[in-house]
């Protein structure tokens, strides 16, 4: 078992990021984690660890994680590892976590560092706080911030025992180069155990389409939106501007987009420039995901649409002809 | 089969309103079974076969029971409340902890474990995994679908990746999809139900010390906290002609 320590005296140092691979190129991170990188870079002083799982096809990316702040990468390497096995990743982490003794772990919120963080977090024996949306030193107590009680509150935790773990929500903070040549060590690591999934079928999805959470402007459509042809208005709007479409729950349940376009809590958290929502009511699911949307401008036929509460501004109006307009002056 | 359920009874969302600031009203709000979690339970009957038992499980208040009650209607066969003053303020660790130890001194020969994907309050997912990993069994979140072919198989979708994997005896699944619609249990569903004892258990039946559970037993702490301060104004505009909308809106946006 790793031994736990006190905070106040403990020797634990260093910070370690689980550098995640992107599904759609395998040869390229989630956004996000460079995203973690350069976070951990400005708060924090001492050495930064990184960690990668795959074979030989990420040894281009080495240069990257180095150029975002990492100064020393573990490399997991393994063939099996390219596929996404939980409990192997986690037995990993933890070698490599008891191996250099990190105060903090960190990784991002997306579906699978959120699957991964809490099954690391159970078997060190640390605390863990989800989906952070700050994050500060004070001494070497990391200061986690996140929404709490359904968005109304940011509540700020500590962790009572080392190491102090985070998952941090993409789009969160920017991601910042120090330098293009910066280099750093890198570490073969292998796993040892066996614990992996037996997968019977995979299929990749949307594999040459951005994902919305990668998008600068969103058009997102809700249940207002009454004709199916809208999409296609929403589709040319979106091109327009450079983003992307996305919907409430309703238009999913209606069948008209794929899962994946869907913002709030079952669906994706998404952190756009704009987020402009077409006949979205803003329930409580669905403004969960844009509490880091830098700007809302919702569309409404309804002035007390709760999705006001979260909107910079609502436009008290018809979705579809707006949109219809937009399109044209565009 | 022996299917254990965890589920958690979470304030009705849909049904919070909100002051005039803008903040989530939660005094007098109903409590129901966290939609999640109804999901897994339905999940576990739909794939119970003859002589299969389901088990619920919770741990919280003892009203928490109700929760339990919707389970036993909807097809639930035994519930457990796990419920003690000395649970209060269990973060993810120590009710991962609590729900383990439940676990492994009173089913433990379990086949398959269902949580739901996430709470509708807490919305942090961590509980099935942290579980999990007590366990160490596999975990299999986002799963959609459980097919029973050739041994037991979980459909799960990331996204970006959808796929199938076998599952083991003792594995762990998260699920993340279901009827939207709950479903309403019949006057035959209430009446059995209302003939299925609960079973409570406390700290000291499951076996803990104080320091295991509740706040005493968390591994984070909630220093401070502050109302979220998003600059949001919420200005009315009106929208009322389309041209002068859409003007606006580039004019933003551009
Ligand atoms: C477990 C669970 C998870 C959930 N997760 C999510 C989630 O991740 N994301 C999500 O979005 N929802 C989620 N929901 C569903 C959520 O509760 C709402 O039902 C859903 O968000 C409503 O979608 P909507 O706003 O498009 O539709 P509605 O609530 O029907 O709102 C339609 C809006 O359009 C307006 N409107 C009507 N006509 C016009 C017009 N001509 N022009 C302009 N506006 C018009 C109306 O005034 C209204 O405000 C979840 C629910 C549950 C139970």
């Amino acid at each position: 078992m790793l031994q736990q320590y006190d905070l106040g005296t403990s020797t634990a140092d260093g910070l370690m990021v689980w550098l995640e691979i992107s599904e759609r190129d395998p040869v390229s991170f989630e956004p996000s984690s460079m995203e973690i990188l350069s976070k951990a870079r400005e708060i924090y002083d001492g050495r930064i660890f990184g960690v990668v799982f795959g074979d030989t096809e990420l040894k281009p990316l080495y240069k990257e994680a180095f150029s975002y702040g990492a100064d020393t990468l573990y490399h997991v390497k393994d063939k099996r590892l390219i596929d996404f096995h939980p409990e192997a990743y986690c037995e990993s982490l933890r070698s490599i976590a008891e191996r250099i003794n990190p105060s903090i772990i960190l990784m991002s919120a997306t579906l699978r560092g959120r699957e991964v963080a809490p099954r690391l977090a159970a078997s060190l024996g640390a605390g863990l706080t989800a989906d952070c949306t700050e994050l500060s030193m004070d001494g070497s107590v990391l200061q986690m911030t996140r929404p709490a009680f359904g968005g109304d509150l940011m509540a700020t935790i500590t962790s009572e025992s080392m190491p102090q773990m985070a998952t941090v929500r993409p789009g969160t903070f920017p991601p910042n180069k120090i330098s293009d040549d910066a280099t750093g060590t890198v570490i073969y690591w292998q796993y040892k155990g066996d614990s992996f999934k037996t997968i019977i079928s995979s299929k990749r999805k949307y594999h040459d389409e951005k994902d919305i959470t990668e998008a600068d402007i969103l058009i997102s459509l809700g249940n207002g939106i009454k004709s199916k042809d809208t999409i296609r208005l929403a589709e040319s709007v979106a091109k327009k501007l450079g983003g992307m479409v996305s919907c409430s729950r309703a238009l999913v349940e209606k069948g008209w987009f794929p899962q994946s376009r869907q913002v709030g809590q079952s669906g994706r958290n998404v952190s756009p420039e704009i987020y402009l929502a077409f006949g979205i009511s803003g329930s409580v699911q669905h403004k969960a995901g844009i509490m880091t949307a830098r700007r809302v401008i919702a569309v409404n036929s309804d002035p007390d649409a709760p999705i006001r509460e979260i909107a910079d501004e609502l436009i008290v109006g018809d979705a579809e002809n707006i949109l219809r307009e937009l399109d044209k002056i565009l | 089969m022996r299917f254990v359920v965890f589920v958690k009874q979470v304030p009705d969302t849909s049904s919070v309103g909100t002051d005039e600031n803008g903040n989530l009203m939660r005094e007098g709000v109903p409590s129901i079974l966290n939609p999640y979690c109804e999901f897994a339970l339905d999940m576990a009957c739909r794939v119970k076969g003859e002589g299969d038992i389901i088990s619920v499980v919770t741990m919280g208040p003892p009203q928490a029971e109700s929760a339990l009650f919707r389970c036993l209607e909807l097809g639930a066969d035994e519930a457990f409340l796990l419920t003690d003053r000395a649970f209060a303020g269990a973060d993810v660790y120590a009710t991962a902890k609590t729900l383990s130890a439940f676990l492994k001194k009173f089913i433990p020969d379990h086949d398959l474990l269902f949580c739901g994907r996430q709470a509708m309050d807490g919305d942090t997912a961590q509980v099935p995994a942290e579980l999990a990993s007590m366990m160490g069994c596999g975990q299999f979140y986002y799963t959609e679908d459980l097919v029973f072919s050739d041994g037991w198989k979980a459909v799960q979708n990331y996204y970006d990746e959808e796929r199938e994997c076998a599952l083991k005896k003792g594995d762990l699944i998260s699920v993340s999809k279901g009827e939207t619609d709950p479903r309403l249990p019949s006057v035959a569903d209430y009446i059995r139900a209302s003939g299925t004892e609960i079973k409570k258990l406390d700290r000291v039946d499951i076996g803990l010390g104080t320091f295991s559970v509740g706040l005493k037993g968390s591994k984070t702490r909630i220093t401070s906290s502050r109302p979220v301060s998003i600059s949001r104004r919420g200005i009315l505009t009106d929208g009322g002609d389309p041209t002068e909308a859409a003007k606006h809106i580039k004019g933003m946006v551009r």
